[in-house]
């Protein structure tokens, strides 16, 4: 015997044992036998001091504890052993990863840091994490899938809403100038090759409307190119519109709402129903302020392309004007879009920062 | 025989530390680390929930909960962007129609089959077939019949959930009339006429003016935001304790007319009153401290329910035997966890 051997004992554990595949609940006793480097449980009858069960420590499933629920063993035969006894299970498991999780639960100042840390956790990821998360996405996204989307949404509205446009061949051609225009500024002698398209379509029921599909498809109505027709106006409107296709706004949108939801539900799933929903309606309010920001960033890019390409930059300004007269808007927090006031305001100090 | 009276030995503070390391670890993973969370959970609830000395417990694994939520995830995501193309998404949406059901018996199965009492474990046999008829047939009706249909419905929801559950090879039985249902049914509509005939007298508003209001909303926000304030506080008044009303009558009704195979019969005695206080007095604390007090909110109310539920047993309760069963997936079961049905034992 060359090595000191540290004075272990023998346990001995009381608790219930069930047997395997069945409900009877029996008083037992587990002695732990300590010898050649582990225990040996054995699990016996209280009543009759018969032997239900008996098997090394290795072999026998631990659960990992939890608050101050009793500790459960599971014999390989099946043999299930409850005890209150969780200081000599602690000496029988000795360290494990389950009895640090444990440790670092129990009801201690530490748990103060613990809340501390959460929130700024919480703060970070809504900062940073979900723009990470949706990054990640849109790189996953194959680009097939958005040119269905547009293909889609196309034949939807041609279906439904859209007729083919009834402007004049030199409108139409004014127009699309202004935009080749834009696309030259933006990526030089690409302007053939790029994914970015106008069309025009006839839209009686939308009135003046521009709009933008994240496969780079964009649609001015018929009534928008009759009633500002102006260059300038058009460089604005059509830059905003290629602001927000080459910003990906359309896809970030979804991303950002379908991660937040999950991340809610998967993990606010037991704050009760009550408290689900109003973390959802949340979210709901939140999305609308993140799509007021795209509405902000692609005035933004708008005003710069259609600068760069040689338009007069305040023709986006003179179109909020125009729309500011045309009747009542939903108050901001509800609207997906900036107020007009605040619009033009942004509008003009994206100006004089050109300057 | 006597009564035996369900028993929860949990407490706040025990529960607290688990609860912020979930949360804490959770966050930290980006969400990984909550289906292990979701395992701790339910294993501190029900470990804690006894009955004739002997408790419940769950043995889904950290991993099995978190590949069902991957895969979930994925889908959720990818059919909201196919849903973006027209004509896809009309055929998705009549797809998921037909393959909820299935997502329904998938997720019951796997809850119960990782659910046990006293070493014996839960499962589920109700039949796709039969899912289709309460998870599509009873619903359409019900909104057909203008939802005057809603208890049928809802005891058919009952009795396939609860019905088709076994403790081991023991069946359970739900049997209850549908007067019960009824009966919470009305007295809830009852509240809700009640509260907002009696909020349309006292704020002696017509209609008109708080449309009025609501229209004019950015050029004088300060009335229409009281009409808004005040709209919400008037369903809130009206529906939430409505709802706790039908679901305090009718918890009772199924627990009482339950039966487990060997004459054991349940009793609940939950009433409407104290569970709505308990309810509305948690959300106000938990929201003035930013969640900080929810898992003692979580405590006091399962403390209630389950002081509520006895257990009336019919003879032995060691004769109950477990069978061998495959393990399942849980992809059903992360489904209804991001849908948001709770199909939690029904303690």
């Amino acid at each position: 015997m060359n090595q000191p051997s540290p004075e272990i004992p023998d346990l001995e554990l009381v608790g219930r044992a069930y047997p395997p595949m069945a409900s009877r609940m029996e008083e037992v006793r587990v002695c732990a036998v300590r010898g050649q480097g582990t225990y040996v449980l054995t699990c016996v009858r209280v009543s009759d001091d018969v032997v239900l069960a008996r098997a090394p420590f290795d072999a026998i499933e631990v659960d990992p504890p939890i608050g101050r629920t009793p500790r459960r063993l599971r014999f390989p035969d099946g043999t299930l052993f409850e005890t209150e006894d969780h200081a000599s299970v602690a000496i029988l498991e000795g360290e494990s990863a389950g009895g640090l999780l444990h440790r670092l639960e129990e009801f201690h100042p530490r748990l103060v840091g613990f809340v501390l840390i959460a929130f700024a956790a919480i703060w970070v990821v809504w900062r940073y994490g979900l723009d990470m998360l949706v990054a990640v996405a849109l790189l996953l996204t194959p680009p097939v899938l958005t040119e269905q989307i547009d293909a889609g949404t196309l034949k939807t509205l041609d279906l439904t809403l859209a007729g083919p446009s009834a402007l004049s061949g030199t409108d139409q051609a004014a127009a699309k100038q202004v935009f080749l225009d834009l696309l030259d500024a933006r990526e030089p002698a690409s302007a053939s090759r790029s994914d970015l398209r106008l069309l025009f379509r006839d839209m009686p029921g939308v009135g003046p409307n521009a709009f933008a599909l994240p496969g780079g498809t964009i649609i001015l109505t018929d009534q928008f190119v009759r009633d500002f027709g102006d260059a300038d106006i058009l460089a604005g409107v059509l830059g905003h519109e290629i602001g927000h296709v080459v910003e990906q706004h359309g896809l970030k949108q979804v991303y950002r709402s379908l991660g937040l939801y999950i991340l809610i539900a998967f993990m606010a799933g037991d704050t009760g129903p009550i408290l689900e929903e109003i973390l959802l309606e949340g979210n709901l309010l939140l999305s609308l302020a993140y799509s007021r920001k795209h509405e902000t960033a692609a005035d933004r890019y708008g005003i710069e392309l259609a600068d760069r390409a040689g338009y007069d930059p305040s023709g986006l300004r003179s179109f909020f004007e125009e729309l500011q007269g045309s009747g009542p808007t939903p108050p901001r927090w509800m609207s997906t879009h900036p107020s007009g006031d605040r619009r033009i305001e942004a509008i003009d100090e994206t100006i004089r920062s050109l300057r | 025989m006597n009564t035996e009276q369900f028993v929860f030995r949990g407490n706040a503070r025990e529960w607290f530390g688990i609860w912020i390391v979930n949360l804490l670890l959770s966050v930290v993973t980006l969400g990984i680390y909550s289906a292990w969370a979701k395992v701790r959970r339910k294993k501190y609830f029900y470990n804690n929930t006894y009955v004739a000395g002997r408790n419940f417990d769950y043995h889904a694994t950290g991993l099995q909960i978190l590949i069902g939520r991957a895969i979930v995830a994925v889908c959720f995501v990818a059919f909201s962007l196919l849903s973006a193309i027209p004509i896809v998404g009309i055929l998705m949406g009549l797809a998921l129609v037909f393959v909820f059901p299935w997502l329904m018996v998938r997720s019951l199965m796997f809850n119960a089959r990782m659910s046990s009492w006293s070493n014996v474990r839960f499962n589920f046999t109700g039949r796709i077939g039969r899912a289709f008829l309460v998870y599509l047939l009873y619903p359409f009706l019900t909104v057909l019949s203008l939802g005057i249909a809603y208890p049928v419905l809802d005891r058919a929801v009952k009795r396939f959930t609860v019905g088709h559950h076994r403790l081991g090879t023991a069946e359970l039985r739900m049997e209850a009339p549908l007067g019960p249902f009824y009966k919470a049914f009305f007295a809830a509509i009852l509240w809700v006429l009640l509260v907002l005939g009696g909020a349309l007298v006292v704020m002696g508003l017509g209609v008109e003016d708080l449309v009025l209001r609501l229209q004019s909303l950015e050029a004088d926000p300060v009335p229409g935001a009281f009409a808004v304030l005040g709209v919400y506080v008037v369903f809130f008044a009206a529906f939430l304790p409505a709802m706790f009303i039908y679901k305090a009558m009718t918890r009772n009704a199924v627990f009482n007319a339950t039966r487990l195979k060997g004459g054991h019969g349940f009793r609940s005695s939950v009433t409407a009153g104290r569970l709505m206080w308990i309810a509305l007095s948690n959300m106000v604390v938990v929201v003035l401290t930013f969640g900080l007090m929810l898992p003692w909110a979580q405590i006091r109310m399962m403390r209630y329910l389950v002081a509520q539920t006895q257990l009336v047993p019919g003879g032995s309760l060691d004769d109950f035997v477990d069978l061998m069963q495959r393990e399942s997936s849980a992809l059903g079961d992360a489904y209804t966890d991001l849908e948001g049905v709770d199909l939690g034992l029904p303690i």
